[in-house]
Protein backbone atom coordinates (compact mmCIF):
# COMPACT_ATOMS: atom_id res chain seq x y z
CA UNK A 1 0.00 0.00 0.00
CA UNK A 2 1.23 3.29 -0.84
CA UNK A 3 -0.11 6.62 0.88
CA UNK A 4 1.39 9.93 -0.67
CA UNK A 5 0.03 13.58 0.45
CA UNK A 6 1.29 17.17 1.21
CA UNK A 7 1.01 19.81 3.95
CA UNK A 8 2.06 23.34 4.12
CA UNK A 9 3.53 24.33 7.27
CA UNK A 10 3.36 27.72 7.89
CA UNK A 11 7.44 27.73 9.12
CA UNK A 12 10.92 28.41 7.09
CA UNK A 13 12.02 24.91 6.03
CA UNK A 14 15.44 24.85 8.09
CA UNK A 15 12.68 25.11 11.12
CA UNK A 16 11.11 22.29 9.66
CA UNK A 17 14.03 20.15 8.90
CA UNK A 18 15.47 20.03 12.43
CA UNK A 19 11.70 19.29 13.89
CA UNK A 20 11.96 16.18 11.52
CA UNK A 21 15.06 15.45 12.88
CA UNK A 22 14.22 15.85 16.57
CA UNK A 23 13.02 12.98 19.02
CA UNK A 24 11.32 14.77 21.35
CA UNK A 25 9.01 16.34 17.78
CA UNK A 26 9.12 13.00 16.52
CA UNK A 27 7.64 10.96 19.55
CA UNK A 28 5.16 13.86 20.10
CA UNK A 29 3.47 13.14 16.53
CA UNK A 30 4.06 9.36 15.76
CA UNK A 31 0.35 8.22 16.65
CA UNK A 32 0.71 6.00 19.80
CA UNK A 33 4.21 6.65 20.68
CA UNK A 34 5.09 5.16 23.98
CA UNK A 35 8.73 6.03 24.20
CA UNK A 36 11.49 7.14 21.42
CA UNK A 37 14.97 7.03 22.12
CA UNK A 38 18.17 8.17 20.00
CA UNK A 39 20.53 5.19 19.55
CA UNK A 40 22.19 7.59 16.97
CA UNK A 41 21.98 10.69 14.62
CA UNK A 42 20.11 8.57 12.39
CA UNK A 43 18.38 5.66 14.28
CA UNK A 44 15.52 5.92 17.05
CA UNK A 45 14.33 3.37 18.88
CA UNK A 46 10.51 3.60 19.48
CA UNK A 47 7.64 1.46 21.41
CA UNK A 48 4.07 2.35 19.88
CA UNK A 49 1.07 1.27 20.84
CA UNK A 50 -1.40 0.64 17.79
CA UNK A 51 -5.12 0.92 18.26
CA UNK A 52 -7.19 -0.36 16.40
CA UNK A 53 -11.08 -0.44 17.03
CA UNK A 54 -10.83 -3.25 19.32
CA UNK A 55 -7.16 -4.06 18.77
CA UNK A 56 -4.14 -2.60 20.72
CA UNK A 57 -0.83 -3.77 20.11
CA UNK A 58 2.39 -2.62 21.24
CA UNK A 59 5.22 -2.51 18.36
CA UNK A 60 8.59 -2.27 19.71
CA UNK A 61 10.91 -1.57 16.68
CA UNK A 62 13.31 0.80 15.47
CA UNK A 63 13.18 3.87 13.26
CA UNK A 64 15.81 4.92 10.85
CA UNK A 65 16.75 8.26 8.89
CA UNK A 66 18.71 8.02 5.21
CA UNK A 67 19.58 9.44 2.13
CA UNK A 68 19.80 12.51 4.32
CA UNK A 69 19.72 15.69 2.03
CA UNK A 70 19.49 18.40 4.84
CA UNK A 71 17.48 20.90 4.58
CA UNK A 72 15.52 19.47 1.50
CA UNK A 73 14.27 15.64 2.86
CA UNK A 74 15.43 11.94 3.95
CA UNK A 75 13.84 8.86 3.60
CA UNK A 76 12.11 7.62 7.02
CA UNK A 77 12.14 4.07 7.62
CA UNK A 78 10.56 2.10 10.75
CA UNK A 79 9.52 -1.32 11.38
CA UNK A 80 8.37 -3.01 14.92
CA UNK A 81 7.55 -6.61 16.15
CA UNK A 82 4.42 -6.67 17.78
CA UNK A 83 4.64 -9.80 19.43
CA UNK A 84 2.05 -12.32 18.45
CA UNK A 85 -0.17 -9.45 16.68
CA UNK A 86 2.36 -9.73 13.79
CA UNK A 87 4.68 -7.05 12.65
CA UNK A 88 4.74 -3.97 10.18
CA UNK A 89 7.39 -1.91 8.43
CA UNK A 90 6.87 1.22 6.27
CA UNK A 91 9.16 3.75 4.78
CA UNK A 92 8.39 7.72 3.97
CA UNK A 93 10.14 9.62 1.16
CA UNK A 94 9.79 13.12 2.63
CA UNK A 95 11.01 16.66 0.88
CA UNK A 96 10.37 19.75 1.99
CA UNK A 97 10.09 22.69 -0.39
CA UNK A 98 10.34 26.04 0.00
CA UNK A 99 7.12 28.83 -0.47
CA UNK A 100 8.14 32.00 0.70
CA UNK A 101 7.82 31.86 4.25
CA UNK A 102 6.23 28.13 4.60
CA UNK A 103 7.34 24.89 3.41
CA UNK A 104 5.49 22.33 1.80
CA UNK A 105 5.99 19.00 3.37
CA UNK A 106 5.71 16.00 0.77
CA UNK A 107 5.63 12.24 1.73
CA UNK A 108 5.48 9.31 -0.09
CA UNK A 109 5.03 6.20 2.06
CA UNK A 110 4.57 2.77 2.04
CA UNK A 111 3.28 0.21 4.93
CA UNK A 112 3.14 -3.44 5.02
CA UNK A 113 1.70 -5.22 7.91
CA UNK A 114 2.41 -9.30 8.29
CA UNK A 115 1.00 -11.87 10.78
CA UNK A 116 -2.37 -12.24 12.76
CA UNK A 117 -3.33 -8.40 13.00
CA UNK A 118 -3.27 -8.20 9.06
CA UNK A 119 -5.27 -11.15 8.65
CA UNK A 120 -7.79 -10.11 11.19
CA UNK A 121 -7.74 -6.31 10.75
CA UNK A 122 -7.08 -6.43 6.38
CA UNK A 123 -9.90 -4.65 5.54
CA UNK A 124 -8.95 -1.73 7.56
CA UNK A 125 -5.44 -1.72 7.20
CA UNK A 126 -5.41 0.83 4.58
CA UNK A 127 -8.07 2.92 5.99
CA UNK A 128 -5.96 2.97 9.35
CA UNK A 129 -2.37 3.44 7.63
CA UNK A 130 -3.79 6.39 6.07
CA UNK A 131 -5.34 7.80 8.69
CA UNK A 132 -2.10 7.26 11.02
CA UNK A 133 -0.39 9.52 8.30
CA UNK A 134 -2.70 12.58 8.09
CA UNK A 135 -1.98 12.42 12.18
CA UNK A 136 1.27 12.16 12.09
CA UNK A 137 1.62 15.31 9.75
CA UNK A 138 -0.55 16.96 10.89
CA UNK A 139 0.73 16.48 14.79
CA UNK A 140 3.83 17.71 13.01
CA UNK A 141 2.59 20.89 11.44
CA UNK A 142 1.29 22.01 14.47
CA UNK A 143 4.25 21.39 16.45
CA UNK A 144 6.31 22.83 14.19
CA UNK A 145 4.05 26.22 13.73
CA UNK A 146 1.37 26.43 16.56
CA UNK A 147 -0.11 29.30 15.28
CA UNK A 148 -1.80 27.61 12.79
CA UNK A 149 -3.48 23.96 12.70
CA UNK A 150 -3.92 22.79 9.16
CA UNK A 151 -4.58 19.07 8.89
CA UNK A 152 -3.11 17.73 6.51
CA UNK A 153 -4.55 18.55 3.52
CA UNK A 154 -4.41 16.18 0.74
CA UNK A 155 -3.78 12.21 1.74
CA UNK A 156 -4.58 9.49 -0.53
CA UNK A 157 -4.05 6.16 -0.73
CA UNK A 158 -2.90 4.87 -4.75
CA UNK B 1 -6.57 -14.81 25.85
CA UNK B 2 -4.54 -12.43 28.32
CA UNK B 3 -5.72 -12.90 31.95
CA UNK B 4 -8.25 -10.32 32.99
CA UNK B 5 -10.60 -9.68 36.01
CA UNK B 6 -14.16 -10.52 35.10
CA UNK B 7 -17.13 -8.02 36.42
CA UNK B 8 -20.71 -8.23 36.18
CA UNK B 9 -21.80 -5.41 38.23
CA UNK B 10 -25.58 -5.39 39.54
CA UNK B 11 -25.91 -1.50 38.68
CA UNK B 12 -25.37 1.20 36.45
CA UNK B 13 -23.08 2.99 39.20
CA UNK B 14 -21.43 0.25 39.97
CA UNK B 15 -20.59 -0.20 36.05
CA UNK B 16 -19.42 3.15 36.13
CA UNK B 17 -17.77 2.77 38.85
CA UNK B 18 -15.45 -0.17 37.21
CA UNK B 19 -14.43 1.51 34.31
CA UNK B 20 -14.09 5.19 35.48
CA UNK B 21 -11.48 4.09 38.10
CA UNK B 22 -9.05 2.12 36.07
CA UNK B 23 -8.60 2.87 31.82
CA UNK B 24 -7.25 -0.20 30.90
CA UNK B 25 -10.29 -2.00 31.16
CA UNK B 26 -13.28 -2.47 28.97
CA UNK B 27 -17.01 -2.81 29.03
CA UNK B 28 -18.44 -5.79 27.82
CA UNK B 29 -22.06 -5.63 25.62
CA UNK B 30 -22.47 -8.63 23.56
CA UNK B 31 -19.09 -9.12 22.82
CA UNK B 32 -18.87 -10.33 19.61
CA UNK B 33 -16.04 -8.22 18.16
CA UNK B 34 -14.54 -7.83 21.82
CA UNK B 35 -14.52 -11.76 22.81
CA UNK B 36 -12.74 -12.73 19.18
CA UNK B 37 -10.24 -9.88 19.45
CA UNK B 38 -9.42 -11.39 23.07
CA UNK B 39 -9.15 -14.50 21.71
CA UNK B 40 -6.59 -13.85 19.29
CA UNK B 41 -4.50 -11.79 21.54
CA UNK B 42 -5.05 -8.92 19.63
CA UNK B 43 -6.48 -6.97 23.09
CA UNK B 44 -5.33 -7.45 26.70
CA UNK B 45 -7.62 -5.33 28.61
CA UNK B 46 -6.81 -5.77 32.78
CA UNK B 47 -10.78 -5.60 33.37
CA UNK B 48 -13.92 -6.51 31.67
CA UNK B 49 -16.87 -4.73 33.24
CA UNK B 50 -19.98 -6.86 31.75
CA UNK B 51 -23.49 -5.25 31.37
CA UNK B 52 -25.65 -7.92 31.11
CA UNK B 53 -26.26 -8.11 34.70
CA UNK B 54 -26.98 -3.97 34.64
CA UNK B 55 -31.09 -3.72 34.93
CA UNK B 56 -33.45 -1.81 32.29
CA UNK B 57 -30.78 -1.66 29.57
CA UNK B 58 -32.38 -4.32 27.31
CA UNK B 59 -35.47 -4.33 25.63
CA UNK B 60 -37.66 -1.97 23.21
CA UNK B 61 -40.39 0.89 24.18
CA UNK B 62 -42.15 3.35 22.05
CA UNK B 63 -41.21 7.31 23.84
CA UNK B 64 -43.41 9.81 22.06
CA UNK B 65 -42.55 10.11 18.85
CA UNK B 66 -39.51 7.41 19.40
CA UNK B 67 -38.81 4.26 19.18
CA UNK B 68 -36.18 3.60 21.79
CA UNK B 69 -33.87 0.36 21.54
CA UNK B 70 -32.35 -0.25 25.23
CA UNK B 71 -28.03 -0.31 24.57
CA UNK B 72 -28.04 -4.48 25.37
CA UNK B 73 -30.87 -5.10 23.15
CA UNK B 74 -29.72 -8.40 20.99
CA UNK B 75 -30.02 -8.02 16.82
CA UNK B 76 -32.44 -10.79 17.15
CA UNK B 77 -34.53 -9.27 19.06
CA UNK B 78 -34.90 -5.99 17.28
CA UNK B 79 -35.45 -7.73 14.42
CA UNK B 80 -38.18 -9.65 15.99
CA UNK B 81 -40.17 -7.19 17.89
CA UNK B 82 -43.35 -6.60 16.63
CA UNK B 83 -43.41 -2.83 17.76
CA UNK B 84 -40.03 -1.91 15.90
CA UNK B 85 -41.67 -4.11 12.75
CA UNK B 86 -44.60 -2.09 12.94
CA UNK B 87 -43.30 1.49 13.52
CA UNK B 88 -39.33 1.25 11.81
CA UNK B 89 -39.77 -2.30 9.60
CA UNK B 90 -36.51 -0.75 7.71
CA UNK B 91 -34.89 -0.98 10.91
CA UNK B 92 -36.56 -4.76 11.72
CA UNK B 93 -34.69 -5.71 8.41
CA UNK B 94 -31.41 -4.97 8.87
CA UNK B 95 -31.19 -6.10 12.50
CA UNK B 96 -31.91 -9.49 10.73
CA UNK B 97 -29.50 -8.96 8.23
CA UNK B 98 -26.58 -8.61 10.62
CA UNK B 99 -24.07 -11.64 10.58
CA UNK B 100 -24.93 -15.12 11.42
CA UNK B 101 -27.20 -15.78 14.10
CA UNK B 102 -24.75 -16.31 16.61
CA UNK B 103 -23.87 -12.61 15.97
CA UNK B 104 -27.77 -11.89 16.15
CA UNK B 105 -28.22 -13.63 19.80
CA UNK B 106 -25.28 -12.10 21.55
CA UNK B 107 -24.51 -8.74 19.46
CA UNK B 108 -25.93 -5.78 20.72
CA UNK B 109 -26.63 -2.54 19.45
CA UNK B 110 -25.07 -0.48 21.88
CA UNK B 111 -21.75 -2.18 21.63
CA UNK B 112 -22.17 -2.32 17.61
CA UNK B 113 -22.82 1.49 18.11
CA UNK B 114 -20.10 2.20 20.05
CA UNK B 115 -17.61 -0.15 18.38
CA UNK B 116 -18.60 2.09 15.19
CA UNK B 117 -16.82 -0.54 13.05
CA UNK B 118 -16.70 1.49 9.33
CA UNK B 119 -18.52 -1.76 8.11
CA UNK B 120 -21.34 -2.37 10.85
CA UNK B 121 -24.92 -1.91 9.93
CA UNK B 122 -26.53 -0.05 13.02
CA UNK B 123 -24.54 3.35 12.55
CA UNK B 124 -26.16 3.58 8.69
CA UNK B 125 -29.94 3.07 10.41
CA UNK B 126 -28.48 5.60 13.21
CA UNK B 127 -27.80 8.12 10.68
CA UNK B 128 -30.23 7.66 8.24
CA UNK B 129 -33.28 7.78 10.98
CA UNK B 130 -31.25 10.91 12.50
CA UNK B 131 -31.15 8.57 15.92
CA UNK B 132 -30.01 9.87 19.65
CA UNK B 133 -27.29 8.13 21.32
CA UNK B 134 -28.59 8.41 25.09
CA UNK B 135 -25.84 7.83 27.45
CA UNK B 136 -25.10 7.30 31.28
CA UNK B 137 -24.79 11.38 31.15
CA UNK B 138 -26.16 13.01 27.49
CA UNK B 139 -28.33 12.88 24.65
CA UNK B 140 -25.54 12.88 21.23
CA UNK B 141 -27.37 13.62 17.97
CA UNK B 142 -25.98 10.41 15.61
CA UNK B 143 -24.87 13.46 13.60
CA UNK B 144 -22.20 14.36 16.16
CA UNK B 145 -21.71 10.92 17.09
CA UNK B 146 -19.58 9.15 14.52
CA UNK B 147 -16.50 10.33 14.36
CA UNK B 148 -14.47 8.06 12.24
CA UNK B 149 -13.27 4.96 12.03
CA UNK B 150 -13.81 3.15 15.24
CA UNK B 151 -14.10 6.82 16.30
CA UNK B 152 -17.34 7.93 18.49
CA UNK B 153 -18.16 11.12 20.56
CA UNK B 154 -18.25 8.83 23.01
CA UNK B 155 -15.82 9.36 26.51
CA UNK B 156 -13.73 6.37 27.54
CA UNK B 157 -15.60 5.95 30.49
CA UNK B 158 -19.33 6.64 29.17
CA UNK B 159 -22.18 4.44 29.23
CA UNK B 160 -24.79 4.17 26.04
CA UNK B 161 -28.33 3.16 27.61
CA UNK B 162 -30.45 3.25 24.73
CA UNK B 163 -30.57 4.59 20.82
CA UNK B 164 -34.14 6.62 20.10
CA UNK B 165 -34.65 6.78 16.75
CA UNK B 166 -37.36 9.22 15.81
CA UNK B 167 -40.64 7.49 13.91
CA UNK B 168 -41.90 8.68 10.57
CA UNK B 169 -41.62 9.07 7.04
CA UNK B 170 -40.32 5.55 4.92
CA UNK B 171 -37.31 4.15 5.34
CA UNK B 172 -35.37 1.17 3.55
CA UNK B 173 -31.88 -0.54 3.86
CA UNK B 174 -30.24 -2.33 0.74
CA UNK B 175 -26.29 -3.94 1.77
CA UNK B 176 -24.46 -5.92 -0.51
CA UNK B 177 -22.84 -8.16 2.33
CA UNK B 178 -19.14 -9.96 2.07
CA UNK B 179 -20.17 -13.70 1.83
CA UNK B 180 -17.88 -14.77 4.86
CA UNK B 181 -18.20 -12.22 7.48
CA UNK B 182 -21.79 -10.75 6.09
CA UNK B 183 -20.11 -7.54 7.20
CA UNK B 184 -21.50 -4.36 4.80
CA UNK B 185 -18.98 -4.20 1.37
CA UNK B 186 -21.66 -1.48 0.82
CA UNK B 187 -24.82 -0.61 2.59
CA UNK B 188 -27.09 2.18 1.98
CA UNK B 189 -29.97 3.18 4.84
CA UNK B 190 -32.45 5.93 2.67
CA UNK B 191 -35.02 7.51 4.53
CA UNK B 192 -37.75 9.60 2.94
CA UNK B 193 -39.58 12.06 4.87
CA UNK B 194 -41.91 15.70 4.64
CA UNK B 195 -39.32 17.32 2.64
CA UNK B 196 -36.82 15.45 3.69
CA UNK B 197 -34.23 13.03 2.69
CA UNK B 198 -31.50 11.23 4.11
CA UNK B 199 -28.99 8.81 2.53
CA UNK B 200 -26.10 7.19 4.88
CA UNK B 201 -23.72 5.03 3.43
CA UNK B 202 -21.71 1.96 5.61
CA UNK B 203 -19.07 -0.44 4.64
CA UNK B 204 -17.23 1.86 2.25
CA UNK B 205 -16.07 4.88 3.57
CA UNK B 206 -12.18 4.85 5.16
CA UNK B 207 -13.88 7.27 7.80
CA UNK B 208 -17.02 4.96 8.38
CA UNK B 209 -20.40 5.78 8.17
CA UNK B 210 -21.21 8.71 6.64
CA UNK B 211 -24.20 10.81 4.98
CA UNK B 212 -24.57 11.09 0.86
CA UNK B 213 -25.35 14.50 0.80
CA UNK B 214 -25.11 14.37 -3.30
CA UNK B 215 -27.45 12.34 -3.40
CA UNK B 216 -29.53 13.53 -1.05
CA UNK B 217 -30.13 16.90 -2.83
CA UNK B 218 -30.89 14.72 -5.88
CA UNK B 219 -33.21 12.58 -4.52
CA UNK B 220 -35.15 15.62 -3.07
CA UNK B 221 -35.58 16.65 -6.10
CA UNK B 222 -36.75 13.84 -7.72
CA UNK B 223 -36.85 10.73 -5.46
CA UNK B 224 -35.99 7.89 -8.01
CA UNK B 225 -33.38 5.39 -8.70
CA UNK B 226 -33.01 7.64 -12.04
CA UNK B 227 -32.26 10.73 -10.18
CA UNK B 228 -28.84 9.01 -8.94
CA UNK B 229 -27.97 8.67 -12.83
CA UNK B 230 -24.37 10.20 -12.97
CA UNK B 231 -23.42 10.41 -9.51
CA UNK B 232 -20.67 8.83 -8.42
CA UNK B 233 -18.74 8.81 -4.49
CA UNK B 234 -15.18 9.57 -5.15
CA UNK B 235 -13.33 5.98 -5.05
CA UNK B 236 -10.29 7.24 -3.53
CA UNK B 237 -12.15 8.32 -0.06
CA UNK B 238 -13.28 4.57 -0.17
CA UNK B 239 -12.17 1.58 2.01
CA UNK B 240 -9.65 -0.89 -0.46
CA UNK B 241 -8.79 -4.14 0.47
CA UNK B 242 -8.81 -7.54 -0.68
CA UNK B 243 -12.02 -7.93 -0.44
CA UNK B 244 -12.76 -4.91 -3.18
CA UNK B 245 -11.49 -1.73 -4.35
CA UNK B 246 -12.52 1.75 -3.26
CA UNK B 247 -14.04 2.03 -6.79
CA UNK B 248 -15.51 -1.12 -6.88
CA UNK B 249 -17.01 0.03 -3.29
CA UNK B 250 -18.25 3.50 -4.29
CA UNK B 251 -19.76 1.77 -7.70
CA UNK B 252 -21.72 -0.77 -5.01
CA UNK B 253 -22.72 2.21 -2.70
CA UNK B 254 -24.45 3.76 -5.77
CA UNK B 255 -26.19 0.88 -6.76
CA UNK B 256 -27.54 0.11 -3.19
CA UNK B 257 -28.82 3.22 -2.61
CA UNK B 258 -30.80 3.09 -5.93
CA UNK B 259 -32.09 -0.29 -5.08
CA UNK B 260 -33.30 1.24 -1.63
CA UNK B 261 -34.62 4.21 -3.39
CA UNK B 262 -36.44 1.86 -6.09
CA UNK B 263 -38.00 -0.14 -2.56
CA UNK B 264 -39.50 3.00 -0.76
CA UNK B 265 -41.32 3.71 -4.35
CA UNK B 266 -42.85 0.76 -4.22
CA UNK B 267 -43.96 0.59 -0.51
CA UNK B 268 -45.90 4.44 -1.89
Amino acid sequence: MDLTGSQRIEAPRDEVWRALNDPEVLRQCIPGCQELTQASPTEFTAKVVLKIGPMKATFAGSVTLSELEPPSGCVITGEGQGGVAGFAKGGAKVWLVEEEAATILNYEAQAKVGGKIAQLGARLIDSTAKKLAGEFFGAFGRAVAPQAAPEADEAAAQ
Amino acid sequence: MFPFTYHRPADLDAARGLVAANEEAKLLAGGQTLIATLKQRLAGPSDLVDLAGVPGLAGVSRGGDALVIGAMTRHADVAAAPLVREALPALAELAELIGDPAVRNRGTIGGSVANNDPSADYPAACLGLAATIVTDRRRIAAGDFFLGLFETALEPDEIILSVAFPVGGAAAYEKFPNPASRYAMAGSFVWRGEGAVRVAITGAGQEGVFRWSEAEAALAGDFTPRALEGLALDGDAMIADIHGSGAYRAHLAGVMTKRAVARIVGQG
